[in-house]
C-alpha cells in the first residue's frame, strides 16, 4: 500500500492552531438549558456563558457577563448589570432584552423558546424559587424571588443558566438545539454526530481570547485507543482516563496529567422499605466491616480517596472528626450474628457494568465489598446491568442494596444532602433518595439549610443533617474519585473546575508563551 | 413476525424508557408530559399499529435524548458502515479466495497451512483484538494511517449523495477528499475483512478439494490448459456457488463485527448507533434500525440464495465436460 506518504500534512497531525480534545462519546444537544449529560455539557461551556461564573479552580462566584451584582438584605431580589459591548456570535447585542429570553424560555411554557422536544429538567430544581425574571433597565436584569435560597448565585454560574442568543430560535426553531450561539471563547462551527464538534475561535470574545484558532472536540468511543491516540499525537487531551492507565501515562513525560479532587461521591444505597435493610443494626454492621481506606486504593487506583460523610470534605458543616464510621470487625460481627438467620437468601447488591466517574471500576468496587461482607459471615450476590437498568430499580425501590453515586451541579451542599435525604426526593418512579429515607427532622433541617443566608448558619445546618445520617445511616459513602485530565506536555493553561466544567479556552502551546515573553 | 417480536421485546423491557431520559433531575410532571407527547399512554394494540405504519412510511420519529430525526441519522451512520463493509466483504472475499485457490494449486505445504489456519484464527480470534492490533501496528507503529475516525476533521467533506464518501469524493472529482477516506478507511475495512476471509477461504477451499472438482481440474490440466485460465474461466464458476451462499449468511455477522469494529476505529457507523441506542434506552431508534437490519439480513440471504442457485454447477458441469 502506497498510500503512506500522501496527503500527510492534512492528516489530523496539526498544526498549532487546532487543538483536539477526545472524549468517549458525542454530546446529545448543545443547548444548555436542555442538556444533562456530561459530554453536553462539556461542549456547551466552550460555547456559552452565565451571567456569573466560579473563578477558575475555586468555588467563589466572580462576574462573567454581569459585570456586577448585588442582593438585597432579605435575599429576596437579585440584581445584574450586563457587560457593555459583549455581543452573541451571531451578533446580537448582549442587553436586557437578549439576556431575559435565555431565562423566560424555560419558566414561562408559553414562551416560544420553550421548546416542545426540549424538558428544562434542572429549571424546575435549581432554580425552582425565581417567581420572575425582568429586565429593569437597558443594561440591568432583576431576579425576584418565592424565598431566600443560598444556592441561587452559584446556581446562576452553571450551564442551565448560560445565555443563549433569542436571535438562534428564529433562525432555527427546534433545530437551536443543534446549532448553539452564545457569547464564549469559541463559536460554532459544524457537528459531525459521532465524530467531532468543530469550534472556531471568537475574535470578537469580550475577555482573553484563546490562543488556538480551532477546537476539535472529538469522539474516541475506546478508552484504551484514545490513550493511545494521545500517545501518539493524533489527539493532544483527553479525560475519562481509565485509572489502570494512571502509572503508564504518569510516567510518560510527553503527557501531563491533571488530577484534582472531584465533587462526586459514590456511595452504597440501602432501600430501607426492604425487610432486611429496614434494621438499622445491619446497615451498622455493613459499614463497619467495609475497609473504605483500602476500596479506594484497590478500586480507583490513586485516583481518588475513602469517602467518610456524603459531602465532599471542604463543604460547610464538614465536621472536624474525620472518620465518622471506623473499621470494627469486631463490633459489626456482634451486630450482624443476631440477623445472620435472615441471610438464607444472599443480600444482593446491585451495581452498574460500566464505569461512572464515581465509580471507574464498578465491578472491582462490588466484588471487594463481598468480599468484606463475607469476612463478616454476611453472604452477598452482586447483581450487574446496564446503567439505566439499574437506575430504574433504584427508582423505583426495586432492590436491598444499591452502589450508586452523585456529581455535584453547582457545589452547594443543598445540591447533595436534599438529593439524598430529603422525603421529597423520595417519590417512586422519580427518586433519587434511593433510600427512601422520609424523616421529618431530616426535612425540616435541609429546608433551613436552603433559607439560611450566612455561612456560619449554614455550617451549623449541615453538621446537624450530617449528625443525623449518621445516627440512621440510610446510605453508606464509600469514594470521592478523582476528575482527571490528560494533555500532551507541548501545551500548558489547563486548570480543572471545581464543578467538573471544561474550560479549554486557555490552552496554549508552551513554545507560544516563551515567543510572546521574548517580543516584550 | 419480527416486528410483533420486536414490538413485544422493547415492550417488556421492565426499564420506563421516558422516565430513564431525565438523568439527574427526573421529575414526575415531566415524565408525564413526555410520555403524553410521545403516544405512549395509547393502548399496546394501537401503539404497535402505528409502530409499523411509521415505520413503512418512513416517519420514525426523533431520537429521545438528542432530538434529532432519527432517520437522517440513520441516513448519516448506515452508509459509513456500508461503505466499510462492502469494501471489507471485497477485501475479505478476495484474499480469503485467493489463498484458497493459490493453496489447492500450488499444493505446498506453507500455502495448505495458511489456508487452514486463516479460517481458524479468523473464526476465533476476537476482531476487538484484531483491530487494536492493526491500530498499534498501522497507525502507531508504522504511521502509515490515521488511528481512527471516518474522513480528516481539517477537510470539508464532498457533497453527500450517495453517502459513501469514495464515491461521493469520485463524483465530486475531489481528489483529496478520495485519499483522506480511503486512508482512513484501509484498517479498519482490513479488520473486518478478517471474517469473511476465513469463512470464503474455508468453504472454498473445501469446496475445491471436492472429488468432481479435483477432477475437473485434472481433466483441463491434462488438455494443457494454464492455471490462469482454468481458476477464472473455470473452477470459479463452479466453486462459486456455496461461497456466495456463506458470503450471504455471513453478512449478519459481519454487522455483529462492525459495532466492534466501528468503537475501536471510532467509526460513526450504525453499528455504535444501534448498540447505544439500545444501552441508553432511546426506543424508537432501537426499533426502527433493529427492523430495518432484520429486513437487510433477510433480503441478502434470500438473494444470495437465489444467486447460488443460479450458479448452480450441475448443469454447467455438463457443459464442461463435453
Amino acid at each position: 500500500m502506497a498510500l503512506g506518504g500522501c496527503s500527510s500534512s492534512t492528516d489530523e497531525q496539526t498544526s498549532s492552531d487546532v487543538f483536539i480534545f477526545a472524549r468517549g462519546s458525542d454530546s446529545q444537544k448543545l443547548d444548555p438549558a436542555d442538556v444533562d449529560d456530561g459530554e453536553s455539557v462539556n461542549a456547551v461551556a466552550q460555547i456559552f456563558e452565565g451571567l456569573v461564573r466560579f473563578k477558575s479552580g475555586t468555588l467563589e462566584i466572580e462576574p462573567a457577563l454581569a459585570e456586577s451584582y448585588s442582593i438585597s438584605e432579605d435575599g429576596l431580589t437579585y440584581r445584574f448589570k450586563l457587560r457593555d459591548g459583549v455581543a452573541f456570535h451571531d451578533g446580537m447585542p448582549l442587553n436586557g432584552e437578549t439576556a431575559l429570553f435565555s431565562f423566560q424560555r424555560q419558566m414561562d411554557e408559553s414562551h416560544p423558546g420553550h421548546l416542545k422536544v426540549a424538558s428544562f429538567s434542572y429549571w424546575k430544581y435549581l432554580y425552582q424559587d425565581i417567581v420572575s425574571v425582568e429586565a429593569i433597565g437597558p443594561m440591568e436584569l432583576e431576579f425576584k424571588l418565592a424565598k431566600p435560597n443560598a444556592s441561587l448565585l452559584s446556581s446562576l454560574a452553571v450551564f442551565p443558566a448560560f445565555l443563549v442568543s433569542p436571535q438562534a430560535l428564529d433562525t432555527y426553531g427546534d433545530a437551536m438545539q443543534r446549532n448553539p450561539v452564545g457569547t464564549g471563547p469559541f463559536r460554532f462551527v459544524d457537528w459531525r454526530p459521532n465524530e467531532a464538534i468543530v469550534l472556531e475561535r471568537n475574535d470578537d470574545y469580550w475577555g482573553v481570547k484563546p490562543a488556538m484558532q480551532r477546537l476539535i472536540i472529538k469522539v474516541v468511543p475506546d478508552n484504551t485507543v484514545r490513550v493511545l491516540q494521545l500517545k501518539s499525537g493524533d489527539i493532544h487531551a483527553m479525560d475519562g482516563l481509565p485509572p489502570a492507565e494512571l502509572p503508564s501515562l504518569l510516567s510518560d513525560d510527553a503527557i501531563d496529567v491533571y488530577q484534582e479532587a472531584g465533587l462526586n461521591v459514590g456511595y452504597l444505597a440501602f432501600n430501607l422499605d426492604s425487610p432486611r435493610m429496614e434494621n438499622r443494626d445491619i446497615r451498622e454492621a455493613i459499614a463497619l466491616a467495609i475497609d473504605r481506606d483500602k476500596l479506594a486504593e484497590v478500586a480507583l487506583s490513586g485516583a481518588g480517596r475513602a469517602a467518610h460523610y456524603p459531602v465532599p470534605k471542604g463543604f460547610p458543616g464538614y465536621p472536624e472528626v474525620e472518620q465518622p464510621i471506623p473499621l470494627d470487625l469486631a463490633k459489626a460481627r456482634q451486630l450482624i450474628e443476631p440477623h445472620l438467620h435472615l441471610f438464607d437468601t444472599p443480600l444482593e447488591i446491585l451495581v452498574m457494568n460500566a464505569p461512572r466517574i464515581y465509580f471507574p471500576e464498578p465491578l472491582t468496587i462490588a466484588t471487594f465489598i463481598q468480599g468484606q461482607l463475607k469476612e463478616i459471615g454476611l453472604p452477598v450476590r452482586v447483581v450487574s446491568s446496564d446503567f439505566k437498568a439499574q437506575l430504574h430499580a433504584l427508582r423505583n425501590g426495586e432492590f436491598e442494596a444499591g452502589l450508586i453515586g452523585w456529581v455535584g451541579d453547582n457545589g452547594d451542599a443543598d445540591n447533595f444532602l436534599s438529593v439524598f435525604f430529603a422525603s421529597w426526593a423520595a417519590e417512586k418512579g422519580s427518586a433519587t433518595n434511593y433510600s427512601f429515607y422520609r424523616n421529618e427532622e431530616m426535612d425540616r433541617l435541609l429546608l433551613a439549610g436552603r433559607a439560611a443566608t450566612s455561612l456560619d448558619q449554614r455550617a451549623n445546618v449541615y453538621s446537624q443533617v450530617l449528625e443525623k445520617w449518621r445516627q440512621d445511616l440510610p446510605i453508606l459513602p464509600l469514594v470521592h474519585s478523582d476528575d482527571l485530565f490528560a494533555m500532551n506536555s507541548d501545551y500548558e493553561g489547563f486548570e480543572i473546575q471545581k464543578i467538573g466544567e471544561l474550560r479549554l479556552a486557555g490552552i496554549r502551546l508552551k513554545s507560544d508563551n516563551a515567543r510572546e515573553s521574548v517580543d516584550q | 413476525m419480527a416486528s410483533l417480536a420486536l414490538f413485544v421485546a422493547i415492550k417488556a423491557m421492565p426499564e420506563d424508557p421516558i422516565a430513564l431520559k431525565f438523568g439527574k433531575h427526573p421529575d414526575p410532571q415531566l415524565i408525564v408530559q413526555e410520555r403524553e407527547r410521545l403516544g405512549l399512554d395509547r393502548p399496546w394494540l394501537s401503539q404497535y399499529l402505528s409502530f409499523n405504519k411509521q415505520f413503512v412510511s418512513g416517519d420514525w420519529g426523533e431520537s429521545l435524548l438528542t432530538g434529532r430525526a432519527s432517520l437522517e441519522d440513520v441516513g448519516l451512520f448506515f452508509p459509513a458502515t456500508i461503505e466499510l463493509g462492502l469494501l471489507a466483504l471485497a477485501v475479505g472475499c478476495f484474499a480469503g479466495a485467493s489463498i484458497a485457490l493459490y493453496a489447492r494449486i500450488s499444493e505446498t505445504r506453507v500455502s495448505k497451512t495458511i489456508a487452514l489456519s486463516l479460517g481458524n484464527v479468523g473464526l476465533t480470534v476476537p476482531i476487538f483484538w484484531i483491530g487494536l492490533l492493526l491500530l498499534v501496528l498501522g497507525a502507531l507503529w508504522l504511521g502509515w494511517f490515521p488511528a481512527g475516525g471516518r474522513f480528516d476533521l481539517m477537510l470539508v467533506p464532498p457533497k453527500a449523495i450517495t453517502g459513501l464518501l469514495l464515491l461521493d469524493s469520485l463524483i465530486a472529482g475531489d481528489a483529496a477528499s478520495f485519499s483522506a477516506a480511503l486512508r482512513h478507511l484501509v484498517l479498519p475495512s482490513c479488520c473486518l475483512a478478517v471474517f469473511p476471509a476465513a469463512s470464503v477461504s474455508s468453504v472454498l477451499y473445501a469446496r475445491l478439494g471436492e472429488p468432481s472438482i479435483e477432477a475437473l481440474y485434472v481433466s483441463l490440466k491434462a488438455r494443457g490448459y494454464g492455471n490462469a485460465r482454468i481458476v477464472f474461466s473455470h473452477l470459479l464458476r463452479v466453486a462459486s456457488a456455496p461461497v456466495i451462499t456463506v458470503i450471504g449468511t455471513t453478512f449478519g455477522a459481519l454487522l455483529g463485527g462492525a459495532f466492534l469494529t466501528e468503537t475501536v476505529f471510532s467509526w460513526p457507523g450504525i453499528g455504535r448507533y444501534l448498540v447505544s441506542a439500545i444501552i441508553e434506552r432511546d426506543v424508537f431508534i432501537a426499533r426502527n434500525v433493529l427492523m430495518m437490519l432484520i429486513l437487510l439480513v433477510f433480503v441478502v440471504a434470500f438473494l444470495s440464495d437465489i444467486l447460488a442457485q443460479w450458479m448452480d454447477p450441475f448443469e454447467s458441469e455438463k457443459e464442461e465436460e463435453t
